[in-house]
């Protein structure tokens, strides 16, 4: 059995410029399929609008019965996910393998 | 951005914030039951107070807060520790609400395999009581462990004495995975002992009653003997008349002459007396072979015996 995922890569600032475009890019791709993969390596800085982003993205692939995860969180951006204990929330990994292995798991 | 700028206490002073943060503690308490339904409600409170707050309370630059997003910041993580909190107990709950369902999918399969096997016992003993041969399941420590009703009957004990007790009485001489006969005072049994595959060191023993067929053979085989022996009667006395009948004649040939010595007369007369008598008992096994009744022997056997036959005709 083939199984699909989506990586949704975000890429400098996600904030309240960036956060609408990420929203209308990345929305459409979570169809209900696949679980999907956000990959947050080369996310430089993060605000609340851009962690509300990141909620909405978490929220949409459960509604829509999937799972999804974080991989590659900076040093930075993680500290504001600590903060609001969203690392606790999520499930955030390492690198895109130990993402999928959790991702087969849950399945 | 630092934490300096959460206050160390994490109270937060508003009461509307206070109600609120009741509110969704409820509602968080509510479905701390399962993980799935805590997780959607938490993430709709995060949505929801992020969205409240400015941008740059979070991932700002360092530096003192608005003292309101301070307080919606406090407000945030004292939510955010609260829903951790019960998101790890809703995990905990989960995953014993499918243990749980796990243990009784098992003992649903354990309930239906115990009856199954509890149909196929039952399965197996109205088998056996069916089967006329006597069946005995013995152990490996030869002690009897299950026999059907005509086993029963045929050790005359009821089942509830043979099970538990050795099996060797009512094995006789016969060897493990043999056949063979065991005998007693009324009856005479066919034993043939069996290796249960499934069971190495058990055995099955199965019986029957051979005793009316046992008598039959012997019968069968003592009638052909006597019928044997009764051709040997015949052949015998036609061999012994032939010469007899010889002795006979020259005796009374002797008589007929005159024979002035008194030891050959009497020597005649007691030559022909004596083939008198063998011509007699020639007779009476022919009779005998004859009738080809066995009775009709018996006193020819017995010296002693009244002689049933002193009217056969000695001509």
């Amino acid at each position: 059995m083939t199984v699909t995922r989506i990586l949704v890569e975000c890429e400098g600032v996600l904030d309240a410029h960036s956060a609408e475009m990420v929203k209308r890019d990345s929305l459409p791709l979570i169809d209900g399929e696949s679980d999907v993969v956000i990959d947050l390596s080369n996310v430089e800085f993060i605000d609340s609008i851009g962690l509300g982003v990141l909620v909405n993205l978490y929220k949409a692939a459960r509604l829509k019965g999937c799972n999804a995860n974080f991989i590659g969180v900076a040093p930075n951006v993680r500290r504001v996910l600590e903060i609001i204990r969203l690392d606790q929330i999520f499930d955030v990994h390492p690198d895109l393998e130990s993402a999928t292995r959790a991702l087969d798991q849950r399945r | 951005m630092s934490d300096s700028r959460i206050s160390s206490n994490g109270v937060v002073p508003d009461l509307a914030e206070l109600c609120r943060i009741h509110d969704v503690s409820l509602e968080l308490i509510r479905r701390s039951h399962d993980v799935d339904e805590l997780l959607d409600a938490v993430l709709a409170e995060y949505e929801k107070r992020l969205k409240e707050m400015s941008a740059d309370t979070l991932g700002g630059e360092s530096g003192p807060l608005d003292p309101d997003e301070a307080k919606k910041l406090q407000a945030l993580v004292m939510f955010a520790g609260q829903a951790v909190a019960l998101k790890e107990k809703a995990a905990a709950a989960t995953q014993l609400r499918q243990r749980a369902e796990e243990l009784e999918r098992l003992n649903d399969e354990l309930e239906r395999a115990l009856e199954q096997e509890a149909r196929s016992r039952r399965r197996l003993d109205d088998l056996l009581a069916a089967i006329d041969a006597g069946i005995m399941v013995v152990g490996g420590d030869g002690r009897i462990q299950n026999v059907n009703r005509a086993a029963s009957d045929l050790t005359g004990q009821s089942t509830e004495r043979l099970v538990g007790r050795p099996a060797s009485p009512y094995l006789g001489e016969v060897d493990r995975g043999s056949d063979g006969k065991v005998n007693d005072s009324a009856k005479v049994m066919l034993v043939a002992r069996r290796d249960l595959r499934s069971e190495p060191e058990a055995e099955v023993v199965l019986m029957s009653d051979v005793t009316a067929h046992e008598r039959e053979t012997e019968e069968r085989h003592r009638l052909e003997k006597f019928a044997e022996l009764l051709k040997t009667l015949g052949v015998l006395s036609h061999k012994i008349n032939n010469p007899l009948t010889s002795l006979m004649g020259r005796a009374q040939i002797l008589q007929m002459k005159k024979e002035t010595d008194p030891d050959v007369c009497k020597a005649a007369e007691v030559i022909e007396d004596s083939a008198k008598r063998i011509a007699s008992y020639i007779r009476e096994l022919a009779f005998v072979v004859k009738e080809g009744k066995e009775e009709a022997l018996r006193p020819l056997l017995d010296m002693d015996a009244p002689q049933p036959f002193s009217e056969v005709d000695k001509s």
